[in-house]
C-alpha cells in the first residue's frame, strides 16, 4: 500500500506539547501522505497518546513549540470541533460515557455536522437510521448499541467497537486510533482490524497508535515508528514492529542513545 | 463546682470529679473539657434533627448509678464468647479491665494489646493525639459523659509496617442493672500496619442498664484496620454508641457492624478519609424485634482525591420495632475523583414495624461518582411462593428467605468463628422477629 | 472552566425590565390594618378577613424555618408592600387593559390575546399582585368550567372558595403559608365540575414589577369526580438590587377519579453574578388526593430566584391514588434552591412517584430534600423516588436529603441517586467528532432532563429546554 506519490495530508515538525506544565513532547516530527498506515509504538509514558490528543486538540495539552499542517492548514489555530469537522478522528483509548445522550442522536448529529461541513447533504432521522443500521451489520455490531446512552455501561470492547463504528460514519481524511487494540478479545480485533482494512483509500490514512505488535497481525503498516521520552527514536517498515515484539524496546532506546552520545560528543568537541 | 445544665446529665456526671488525677496533664485537660461540654449539654429530643426518630424519655427515666466493683465472673462463663481465632482478648466487666479474664500478651512484637493505665505507660506519645480526641465531644453529650468518665479503656497499637494476623477481641460484659458504664477503645494503625479488632458487647444480666461507649480509631498511611462490631446487649438494655475513624493516604478501613440486642441502641460510626486514596468500607446489619429500637446514624467525609468508600446497611425488623437509619456522605471541595456508594435495604417483617431511613448526599466536587440507594419493603412474594412450591413450609420459607437478607453482610465478616455465631443467633432470631 | 463555559452560563436575564405603569400601593410594612386595608380594598366578605386575621396572629406567634439548606440575612416583614395593583382599575375585557402592560406581556412572550386564542391556552395574569386578565372565560364557561381570579371566585363563587380554601395548606401550616394567608391579594381559581375534561391548558403568568414589593398570591384548583385539568404557571420579575420576597400557596383538590397536572417553570430574577437581589421564592404547594383513583401530577423547571424553598407534595388520602413529582431545579452563580416534594400515603395502594434532577453551577447549591412517608394504613403502598444530580465546575454543591418513613411492611419504597458532571472530556468526546460546545452542553442537558420534560406540555418543554441552556451559557467545562 505504499505510496510515495500520494498527496501529504499530516506534516508535523518539531513538535513540543506539555501538560500541566510537565513537558511531555519533545520534538516530534511526522509526515503521513494519503493512503499510508503508519504505527507508533512505544513503552508506556513514551508520550503516544499524548500525540495523539494534541493532533486532535484536546484542551489539557499545551503546545509549546512546531508546527503542524493538516492538508495544508494551521491545524494547531483550529477549535477541536473544526479539526474534526476538516476530516481528522481520534479513537479514544479510553472513550468517555455520557449518560443520558442517546448513541443514535449522538451519531446523527455528528455525522451531519461533518457531512454540512463537507458541503453534503444531512441525513433526516430515518436516512440516518437506514446508513446508520447498514453500517453496523458491516461491522457485526449488535442495533440495540443505538438506544444505549453514549458509552454508558458499555464494556470495554463494545467502546472500542463503537469508536470504530463513528469511524465508519465519519470517514475522516485522516484516523488516529489510540490503544484501540488494548481490552479487545481476538474477534472484537479481527472486527477492528477488518474495518480499518475495508475504510483505507487511496484518500485517507491511519495512524496506529500501539503498545502491542498483536493488531499490526491483522493492519500492515507501511511504516512503524518508534516513540520514547517525546521524540520518536526509530522509524521503520513492518518488520521494525515484529522485531520490536520478539526482542522489546530496550535495544532501540540503547540504540538511540549511544546515536545521541556520539552526537553529543561529536557537538562537544566541535564547540 | 458547676452543675450541669441538664439534672438528669448532672446524675451521671456523679463520680467525675473525684477521678484520680492521671500523670498525663493531657489527659485530665480532656477529661476537664469534657466535664465542661456535658455541664453545658442537654439531652437530646426528637426535636434535634439527629435525634428525630430515637426517643430518650425511656432512658432519661431511668435512675442509674456508677457501677460497683464487678462481681467475679468465672472464665467458664464468658465461654460463649471466646473467639477461637483471636491471638488476644482483652475483657471489661461493667467498663473495668478484668486482667483474669483477659489474655493480651502478644505472640507478635509490635502488636500491643493492654488496658488503658499500662498502655499510658508505654504508648502516652502515640495515645495523646488521639485518645479522647478523635471522638469529638463539643456537640454530643454522651461522647462528653463517656470522656468525662475517662479512666479505663481496652488499647490497641500496631506498629508501622506490622501484620497482626490473628483477630485482637475486645470484649464488654455488662453484670450489674441499673448503671452506667462508658467503655473506650483505641486502635492504633501505624504506617502500613494490619489488624483485625472484634468490638463486642454482651450481658450477663436481664435488667435496664446503659452501656456509652466511645472507640477512636487511627489508620495511618497504607495501613488497615478490619473492624468488627458486635452488640449483644440485654433486651432491656440502652446501648449508646460512638466511634471515630480517621484514614489516612493510602489507608483502608473496613468496618462490619451487628446490632442484635438492647431495647434502644444509637450507634454513630463517622469515618474521615483524610489521605488521597483512603478507602472505607462498612457493612451493617440490625436484626431486632419485640419493642426495639436500632439507630445508626454514620458519616463518611472524603476531604482528599480520590477516596473511594462502600456502604451497606441492612435493617430486618420485626414485631413492633423501630430501625432508624441515618448515612450521610460528605465529598469536600477538591475531593476529586472521590468514588462513593451507600445502599440502605431494610425488610419490614410485621404490621408494626417501622423503618426511617435518610441516605444524604452533600457533594461539593464535580468529578466524583456518588451514588446511593434505599429500599423498604416486605420478602418477595414470588421467592416465598417458589420455594413453598418446593415443599418447604411457609414459616421456614420466610426465615430462609429473611436469613439470606440478612446474610450477606454476616458473611463478609473475616472472622469464621463470628460468622457461624452469627449465623445461629440470626437462624434463631429470625424465627423469633418474624 | 473553559471560556467558552463561562459564556454559556453566563447569559443576562432576559426578562429583568420594569414596566412603568402607575400603581396603588399600600404603604410598607404589615399589621392588622395593613390586612384590614387589603381586605376592603377587595370588598371581601367578613369571613375571609376573618380567615386572614386569625392567620396573621397565628403568624406571630411562629418562627421562621431555619432546617432548608440556605443562607440569607434575616428578612424585614415591615419593609414590605403587601399590597401594589395596576392603576387605573382593571378592566373588563383585553381591549381595555393598560396597552404598556399589554406590551410587558408580549415581551414575556405570554399568549394573551389573539395569539392565546391560536395557541389554545387560557391565561390569567397576575402582575404583581392583581390578576389583570383573563382570556376564555366565558368559552370555558360553557362546560362548567371557573377559572377566574381568586378575586373575582370570592366574589362570584364565595362558597365554592370558602369550602376549599385553607383545606388543604391550613393556615397555620408553616410560616409563609400563614403569611400567604394573612396578605394573599390575587390568584388563580380553578373549578372543573364532574365529568369535564377541561378541553384547554389552563396557564397562569406571574410577574412581579414593583420593587420593595411581596408577591402572595394563592392559587385553588379543584378538580371534582372525574374531571381533569392541565395548568401551567410562568413567572418572570424585573432585576432589582434589593431582594423580593414571592410567598405563595398552591392548593389542589382531586376527588374520585380527578386527575390534575401542575406545570411550572419558574423563572423569577435571580440575582447577578454576584449574588445581589432576586427573589426569594418561598412558596407552599400541596396537593390532595381526596378521592378513590384521583392523580396529582406536579412538574417544575426551577431556574430562576436567589432563594427557591418549595416542596410540591401529595397527600394520597383515596385510597389507589397517584402522587407525581417531575423536577429540574438548575442554580447558578449563588444561587441556593432546596426543593424537593413529600408524598404522604394514607390510602392503600397508592402510588408516587418522584424524579428529581437537580443541576449546580458556579458557586450555587442545590438540595433536595424529600419525604416518603407511608402510613400503618397505606397497604400496598408504593413508592419510586430518583433523585440525579449533575454538577459543573468544581466550586458548586449537591446534596440529597431524602427521608423515608415507612409504617406498613406491605409497602415498597425505593429511592435511587447518582451524580454526574459535564467535564472537559465528555465536551472534547463530543468536539472531537465535530459537535460544538454548545449543541454538546445542550444534549447533555436534555439528556439528562428528559423524564422531566417529557412530562411537560410541548411548548413549555421547548421553553424550558431554551431556558437551561440560556441559563447555563457559559458555565461549563
Amino acid at each position: 500500500m505504499k505510496n510515495e506519490k500520494g498527496p501529504e495530508l499530516l506534516d508535523v515538525r518539531a513538535l513540543t506539547a506539555k501538560v500541566a506544565g510537565v513537558p511531555i513532547l519533545k520534538g516530534i516530527d511526522l509526515p503521513v501522505r494519503a493512503g499510508e498506515i503508519h504505527a507508533i509504538m512505544g513503552p508506556n509514558g513514551s508520550g503516544k497518546s499524548t500525540f495523539a490528543k494534541v493532533l486532535a486538540g484536546h484542551p489539557a495539552y499545551e503546545v509549546t513549540g512546531g508546527t503542524v499542517r493538516f492538508q495544508g492548514h494551521d491545524l494547531l489555530t483550529m477549535e477541536p470541533e473544526d479539526r474534526a469537522r476538516a476530516g481528522i478522528f481520534l479513537g479514544f483509548q479510553y472513550p468517555v460515557e455520557i449518560p443520558g445522550v442517546s448513541n443514535s442522536a449522538f451519531l446523527r448529529l455528528a455525522y451531519n455536522t461533518v457531512q454540512g461541513a463537507r458541503g453534503k447533504d444531512e441525513l433526516d432521522p430515518l436516512e440516518f437510521d437506514d446508513f446508520i443500521r447498514e453500517k453496523m451489520k458491516l461491522l457485526d455490531i449488535d442495533p440495540a448499541f443505538l438506544d444505549r446512552s453514549v458509552n454508558e455501561g458499555f464494556s470495554g470492547g463494545e467502546k472500542k467497537r463503537n469508536e470504530i463504528l463513528q469511524l465508519a460514519v465519519l470517514e475522516p481524511k485522516l484516523a488516529i486510533l489510540d490503544e484501540t487494540d488494548s481490552g479487545l478479545d481476538i474477534d472484537a480485533l479481527r472486527v477492528v482490524a477488518g474495518g480499518v482494512n475495508s475504510m483505507l483509500k487511496p484518500d485517507n490514512a491511519f495512524v496506529l497508535v500501539t503498545h502491542y505488535q498483536r493488531l499490526l497481525n491483522y493492519i500492515i503498516p507501511d511504516y512503524v515508528h518508534v516513540m520514547e521520552g517525546g521524540r520518536i527514536i526509530k522509524t521503520g517498515g513492518k518488520e521494525l514492529a515484529l522485531e520490536l515484539e520478539s526482542r522489546g524496546y530496550d535495544w532501540v532506546v540503547d540504540e538511540y542513545r549511544a546515536g545521541e552520545q556520539e552526537k553529543g560528543y561529536v557537538g562537544a568537541s566541535a564547540a | 463546682m458547676t452543675t450541669a445544665v441538664h439534672p438528669y446529665v448532672d446524675a451521671l456526671l456523679t463520680g467525675t470529679r473525684d477521678l484520680p488525677t492521671s500523670p498525663h496533664g493531657w489527659l485530665n485537660e480532656r477529661r476537664g473539657l469534657a466535664l465542661e461540654r456535658a455541664n453545658a449539654l442537654s439531652v437530646p429530643t426528637t426535636r434535634d434533627e439527629e435525634w428525630r426518630f430515637t426517643d430518650l424519655t425511656q432512658l432519661t427515666r431511668l435512675q442509674l448509678r456508677a457501677p460497683g466493683a464487678p462481681a467475679e465472673i468465672a472464665p467458664e462463663a464468658v465461654l460463649p464468647y471466646i473467639v477461637p481465632e483471636a491471638g488476644s482478648r482483652i475483657v471489661f466487666v461493667d467498663g473495668v479491665f478484668v486482667p483474669q479474664l483477659s489474655s493480651t500478651a502478644s505472640a507478635v512484637s509490635g502488636v500491643r494489646v493492654a488496658p488503658l493505665a499500662t498502655a499510658l505507660k508505654t504508648d502516652a506519645g502515640r495515645l495523646e493525639p488521639h485518645l479522647a480526641r478523635l471522638a469529638g465531644f463539643e456537640q454530643n453529650v454522651f461522647v462528653a459523659l463517656n470522656t468525662a468518665h475517662l479512666r479505663d479503656g481496652a488499647v490497641v497499637v500496631i506498629s508501622k509496617g506490622q501484620i497482626c494476623e490473628k483477630p485482637v477481641h475486645i470484649l464488654h460484659i455488662a453484670t450489674q442493672a441499673g448503671t452506667a458504664a462508658y467503655p473506650r477503645c483505641v486502635v492504633i494503625a501505624e504506617a502500613g500496619a494490619e489488624c483485625t479488632v472484634v468490638e463486642e458487647y454482651q450481658a450477663m444480666s436481664e435488667d435496664a442498664y446503659l452501656t456509652n461507649a466511645v472507640t477512636e480509631i487511627a489508620v495511618a498511611a497504607r495501613a488497615r484496620v478490619r473492624h468488627i462490631k458486635l452488640q449483644c446487649e440485654n433486651a432491656r438494655a440502652f446501648h449508646i454508641a460512638s466511634c471515630a475513624v480517621v484514614v489516612a493516604k493510602d489507608a483502608s478501613y473496613t468496618s462490619h457492624t451487628v446490632s442484635l440486642g438492647a431495647r434502644l441502641s444509637r450507634y454513630d460510626l463517622s469515618v474521615a478519609l483524610n489521605g488521597e486514596g483512603a478507602f472505607a468500607q462498612m457493612d451493617g446489619l440490625a436484626l431486632i424485634s419485640g419493642r426495639q429500637l436500632a439507630d445508626t446514624h454514620t458519616l463518611i467525609d472524603h476531604t482528599q482525591p480520590n477516596g473511594r468508600s462502600a456502604q451497606l446497611h441492612k435493617t430486618i425488623v420485626g414485631g413492633a420495632a423501630h430501625a432508624v437509619f441515618n448515612g450521610k456522605i460528605f465529598v469536600r471541595p477538591g475531593a476529586q475523583l472521590t468514588d462513593s456508594s451507600q445502599q440502605s435495604r431494610n425488610l419490614l417483617l410485621s404490621d408494626k414495624a417501622t423503618v426511617d431511613t435518610k441516605p444524604q448526599l452533600e457533594i461539593f466536587a464535580d468529578d466524583v461518582k456518588c451514588a446511593h440507594g434505599a429500599t423498604v419493603g416486605q420478602l418477595d412474594a414470588e421467592q416465598l411462593f417458589y420455594l413453598r412450591s418446593r415443599g418447604l413450609t411457609e414459616t421456614v420459607a420466610r426465615n430462609l428467605l429473611t436469613y439470606a437478607f440478612g446474610a450477606s453482610v454476616i458473611e463478609r465478616i473475616p472472622v469464621r468463628s463470628i460468622v457461624e455465631r452469627l449465623e445461629r443467633a440470626v437462624m434463631a432470631q429470625t424465627g423469633a422477629a418474624a | 472552566m473553559s471560556s467558552v463555559l463561562e459564556q454559556l452560563v453566563n447569559k443576562p436575564y432576559e426578562h429583568g425590565f420594569r414596566t412603568d405603569i402607575e400603581t396603588e400601593s399600600a404603604p410598607k410594612g404589615l399589621s392588622e390594618d395593613t390586612i384590614r386595608l387589603i381586605s376592603s380594598k377587595k370588598n371581601e366578605p367578613e369571613w375571609l378577613l376573618e380567615f386572614r386575621l386569625k392567620a396573621y396572629r397565628h403568624w406571630l406567634t411562629m418562627e421562621e424555618p431555619h432546617w432548608p439548606n440556605v443562607k440569607y440575612p434575616k428578612i424585614d416583614f415591615q419593609d414590605i408592600i403587601y399590597y401594589s395593583a395596576p392603576k387605573p382599575k382593571k378592566k373588563k375585557s383585553m381591549d381595555e387593559v393598560d396597552p404598556e402592560l399589554l406590551r410587558t406581556f408580549e415581551k414575556l412572550g405570554v399568549p394573551m390575546n389573539e395569539r392565546a386564542a391560536l395557541a389554545g391556552v387560557a391565561v390569567d395574569v397576575i402582575f404583581d399582585s392583581v390578576s389583570v386578565a383573563t382570556t376564555y372565560k366565558e368559552k370555558l364557561a360553557k362546560v362548567g368550567i371557573i377559572f377566574c381570579s381568586i378575586s373575582e371566585a370570592v366574589r362570584d363563587h364565595p362558597d365554592l372558595v370558602r369550602k376549599y380554601l385553607g383545606s388543604v395548606v391550613p393556615p397555620g401550616d408553616n410560616y409563609y403559608a400563614a403569611l400567604n394567608s394573612a396578605v394573599f391579594t390575587d390568584g388563580s381559581f380553578v373549578f372543573i365540575p364532574k365529568g369535564v375534561k377541561c378541553p384547554m391548558e389552563l396557564s397562569t403568568y406571574f410577574r412581579i414589577n414593583t420593587e420593595n414589593s411581596g408577591q402572595f398570591e394563592r392559587t385553588l384548583i379543584v378538580a371534582e369526580e372525574d374531571a381533569s385539568v392541565s395548568y401551567l404557571e410562568g413567572c418572570t420579575a424585573p432585576k432589582f438590587d434589593t431582594n423580593q420576597l414571592h410567598a405563595a400557596v398552591v392548593e389542589l383538590v382531586a376527588l374520585d377519579r380527578a386527575d390534575i397536572k401542575y406545570s411550572t417553570v419558574q423563572n423569577w430574577y435571580a440575582g447577578d453574578e454576584n449574588g445581589l437581589g432576586g427573589i426569594y421564592n418561598f412558596v407552599t404547594k400541596r396537593g390532595l388526593c381526596k378521592g378513590v383513583s384521583s392523580k396529582i401530577s406536579w412538574t417544575q423547571v426551577e431556574t430562576g430566584s436567589a432563594i427557591t424553598w418549595k416542596y410540591p407534595s401529595c397527600i394520597l388520602l383515596g385510597d389507589n391514588s397517584i402522587g407525581e413529582f417531575y423536577s429540574v431545579a438548575l442554580t447558578n452563580h449563588h444561587q441556593q434552591a432546596d426543593t424537593g416534594t413529600k408524598m404522604v400515603h394514607l390510602g392503600k395502594n397508592t402510588r408516587s412517584t418522584i424524579i428529581s434532577k437537580g443541576i449546580s453551577a458556579g458557586q450555587s447549591n442545590n438540595s433536595y430534600r424529600g419525604l416518603v412517608k407511608i402510613g400503618a394504613k397505606a397497604a400496598g403502598a408504593r413508592n419510586y423516588s430518583q433523585c440525579d444530580s449533575m454538577l459543573i465546575g468544581s466550586k458548586s454543591g449537591a446534596n440529597t436529603f431524602p427521608y423515608i418513613q415507612v409504617n406498613n411492611p406491605t409497602a415498597t419504597v425505593e429511592h435511587e441517586a447518582t451524580t454526574s458532571k459535564i467535564g472537559e472530556d465528555q465536551l472534547f468526546y463530543f468536539r472531537q467528532r465535530g459537535i460544538g460546545t454548545e449543541e454538546a452542553v445542550s444534549m447533555i442537558i436534555n439528556g439528562f432532563c428528559k423524564e422531566v420534560f417529557q412530562q411537560l406540555p410541548m411548548e413549555f418543554a421547548v421553553e424550558a429546554t431554551k431556558l437551561l441552556g440560556l441559563k447555563l451559557e457559559g458555565s461549563v467545562g
